[in-house]
């Protein structure tokens, strides 16, 4: 009865314990069980006095095992088991076994609890997962973590940190011997800096800084960390250490290019301009926004030519960027003339590149210009000089013409008289000879004057000044006076008084006689002269007409020989052909021109061309 | 003595006339010899000739350089003339410019009439082996 007691007290206590256990006997049948234990299972209170066997269908081995080494009071293990109610939700058990004593110390059963544990091995399963993956990462990433703790002064590290360290992998680090890897200098005060921060106020960090490996190589890290409280206390300081060498390095390399690029690109000579699909500039040199009138390259990016040209250059210059993005063939050492807003033309030599994708349409252009104004004026330089230098050879080469063959006809007189004299036994005949001979020494005299006269304008650079046209007309006119008055001539001049000419005062004083006494010498035989005098301006030039009423001229027949040496063209005793010849050299000289208009029977007008330039 | 019916000087300097004139006197036999001081004269002297059925010059001594028509002048116009017969032009020039040689080639090469080319002074030797018929 008192055993039977003692055995239902016992029954209502295991009942109540707050652990799912069962008490079984040696024949391992239940005898006690805790609610717990029933309800964990899914049993029902008929399970008392039932074995193992009878209510665990199958009972595991592993389970079935251990409770024989208890009875035998062998050591016993926990053992964790699986069981899949369904795919979603399974469960996870942990046994545990101890044997059951008497009073008398004998086994007298096992007793049993189990333990759900579900949710203890989905977390391992989780953080060994996480632990892999960040493993992983930090491999990729080369990142590795540290750790400081501030009760003991410990320092760990990871294997990564180990790596990027280049220390072997038993490499036991302190506070002082990691702060050391640092390069001394900058990167070094910056670190102890801040871990004195980081210890002192609680501020987290994260650096760039070098550091000098195991192996005595120099790398760039990120060191970044923070310090962990516990209840309001510091304990440590955890941190991160990147790798980041190779990132600088290339960042560096990739800088260092681009600056040199850059460098090239802004001081060379040439315009170089990236254009979008609607001929926006997208990127332009110092070179081409400058001559833009613009102090950066932000001023006109995102604008196009119609911004900074004339409409009609904009729309050529749009022409060939659509031709280069249609297309896609470039425009090479195209010459464009790109009239400024301001006025002074530029003229380019121009290259447009099209930039294209990887599936083969344009997406922009790249233009290259050279500035080619300076070559083109030079150009224009050399050619005006040629053809300045190919006219006076051309005028070198009549000249010795007219000296050879004026010299020469009057030395075959000279000659062929000479001949005749000694040949003459003629008295009268002699001085006949004799008379001719001096008239031909008197010639040559007179020509070998007017070669002077041509030579002197030639090679004389008498210099050019205002001159007063009315004034010298006034001073020719008094000159002329006799003639003009025998002659019943008469000049109208319509020259303000205000007009000056640019000129050698002697050359216009000779220029203006001659045609004067040009027109009176060869005025029309039944009309008293009239000479009309007007003044334009025609670009540089300040221009004189001289029209007069006389005999005129066939242009056709004489034109081009007017001005020529010694070609008179009217039967006139006085004509010398050297006045003309004379004054077309004279307004040569001061880069000037003649030209003439004339008609038989009428009258000639000539226009005189004074270079105001001179 | 060579016989020539007409002979014709066309130069503007008298001195030259004069010289051509005397060298003629003594080695040619030639009843008739007209001077003209220049191109145009020479031309309408020669036009005047025929209009008057008169014996045209079957000799032309020809300066280049004159006043109002120069030598060239002249021949442009002498080759447009209808003349039947060969007529002997002897150019007589002090002229050393290419342009005037070529010339002689152009219009000895473009006309029927027998023209040559002689330089300054004229000798007395070569104005008789010039003042002959046309061959």
């Amino acid at each position: 009865m008192l055993r039977e007691n003692k055995l239902s007290i016992n029954s209502y206590l295991v009942k109540q314990l707050p652990v799912a256990t069962a008490f079984l006997n040696l024949k391992l049948e239940v005898v006690h069980a805790s609610d717990k234990w029933i309800k964990l299972l899914s049993f029902d209170h008929s399970v008392f006095g039932k074995t193992i066997y009878d209510i665990f269908n199958p009972v595991s081995e592993e389970w079935e095992t251990e409770l024989k080494k208890c009875i035998k009071a062998q050591p016993s293990v926990s053992i964790i088991q699986r069981e899949t109610v369904n795919k979603k939700n399974e469960k996870w058990y942990n046994w545990t076994n101890i044997p059951w004593y008497d009073d008398d110390e004998n086994i007298i059963g096992v007793i049993t609890t189990v333990e759900d544990v579900t949710e203890n091995v989905l977390t391992e399963l989780r953080l060994e997962k996480t632990e892999f993956l960040l493993k992983e990462k930090s491999e990729i990433a080369k990142i590795g973590s540290w750790e400081l703790n501030l009760l003991n002064d410990e320092v760990k590290w990871c294997e990564m940190t180990r790596a990027i360290h280049e220390v072997a992998d038993d490499y036991e680090p302190t506070l002082e011997s990691g702060i050391n890897f640092y390069k001394e200098g900058h990167s070094r005060n910056t670190i102890s800096m801040i871990i004195y921060e980081a210890v002192q106020n609680g501020e987290p960090w994260c650096e760039k800084l070098q550091i000098i490996t195991g192996k005595g190589n120099e790398k760039w890290v990120i060191a970044a960390g923070k310090p962990i409280y516990k209840n309001g206390k510091l304990i440590s300081l955890v941190g991160t250490f990147q790798d980041i060498h190779e990132q600088v390095v290339t960042n560096a390399k990739t800088k260092e290019s681009e600056q040199l690029l850059k460098t090239l690109i802004d001081h060379i000579p040439v315009h170089v301009y990236l254009k979008d699909l609607d001929s926006r500039k997208i990127l332009i040199n110092k070179a081409a926004y400058e001559f833009l009138g613009a102090s950066s390259a932000e001023e006109v990016i995102g604008q196009s030519d119609f911004d900074h040209y004339p409409k009609e250059s904009a729309e050529l210059n749009r022409k060939d960027d659509l031709t280069v993005l249609t297309t896609l063939k470039p425009i090479l050492n195209k010459q464009i003339l790109d009239p400024k807003r301001t006025g002074s033309d530029t003229t380019f030599l121009t290259s447009k590149i099209p930039l294209i994708d990887d599936d083969g349409v344009a997406y922009g252009l790249v233009g290259l210009s050279l500035d080619i104004t300076n070559l083109k004026r030079k150009e224009e330089e050399l050619r005006n000089l040629i053809d300045v230098t190919s006219l006076q050879n051309k005028k070198l080469i009549n000249f010795a013409h007219i000296v050879s063959h004026n010299l020469r006809s009057h030395t075959a007189n000279f000659s062929m008289l000479l001949d005749f004299l000694s040949n003459e036994n003629d008295e009268a005949e002699k001085l006949n000879i004799i008379s001719m001979l001096t008239n031909a020494s008197n010639n040559l005299l007179d020509t070998l004057d007017n070669l002077n006269d041509v030579v002197a304008i030639s090679s004389n650079s008498l210099k050019s000044e205002k001159v007063n046209f009315t004034k010298t007309l006034e001073k020719v006119k008094q000159n002329l006076s006799a003639v003009l008055l025998k002659n019943k001539a008469t000049i109208v001049n319509n020259v303000k008084k205000n007009v000056d000419i640019n000129a050698v005062p002697a050359y216009a004083d000779n220029i203006i006689t001659n045609f004067i006494t040009n027109a009176v010498k060869y005025k029309f035989p039944t009309r008293d002269p009239i000479i009309t005098i007007n003044s334009e301006k025609v670009d540089d030039y300040t221009v004189i007409s001289i029209e007069d009423n006389g005999v005129g001229l066939d242009l056709d027949k004489y034109g081009d020989k007017l001005f020529g040496m010694y070609k008179t063209f009217h039967n006139h005793k006085n004509a010398k052909g050297i006045g003309l010849y004379i004054v077309k050299n004279q307004v040569e000289s001061m880069n000037g021109k003649i030209t003439v208009e004339s008609e038989v029977g009428t009258g000639s007008t000539f226009k005189i061309y004074f270079n105001g330039k001179n | 003595m060579e016989k020539i019916n007409s002979i014709c000087i066309i130069d503007d300097d008298p001195i030259t006339v004069f010289g051509i004139k005397r060298m003629l006197k003594t080695s040619i036999d030639c009843d008739e010899i007209n001077t003209y001081g220049n191109g145009q004269l020479a031309i309408n002297g020669i036009k005047g000739m025929i209009e008057n059925n008169a014996p045209l010059p079957q000799v032309i001594f020809l300066d280049i350089n004159m006043p109002i028509m120069d030598g060239w002048q002249f021949l442009e116009e002498f080759i447009k003339l209808p003349i039947q017969d060969r007529v002997r032009i002897n150019v007589v020039t002090s002229s050393i410019d290419e342009t005037d040689y070529n010339n002689w080639v152009h219009y000895k090469d473009s006309s029927h009439h027998q023209i040559t080319y002689n330089n300054k002074p004229i000798k007395k030797a070569d104005i008789m082996s010039i003042t002959k018929l046309a061959s």
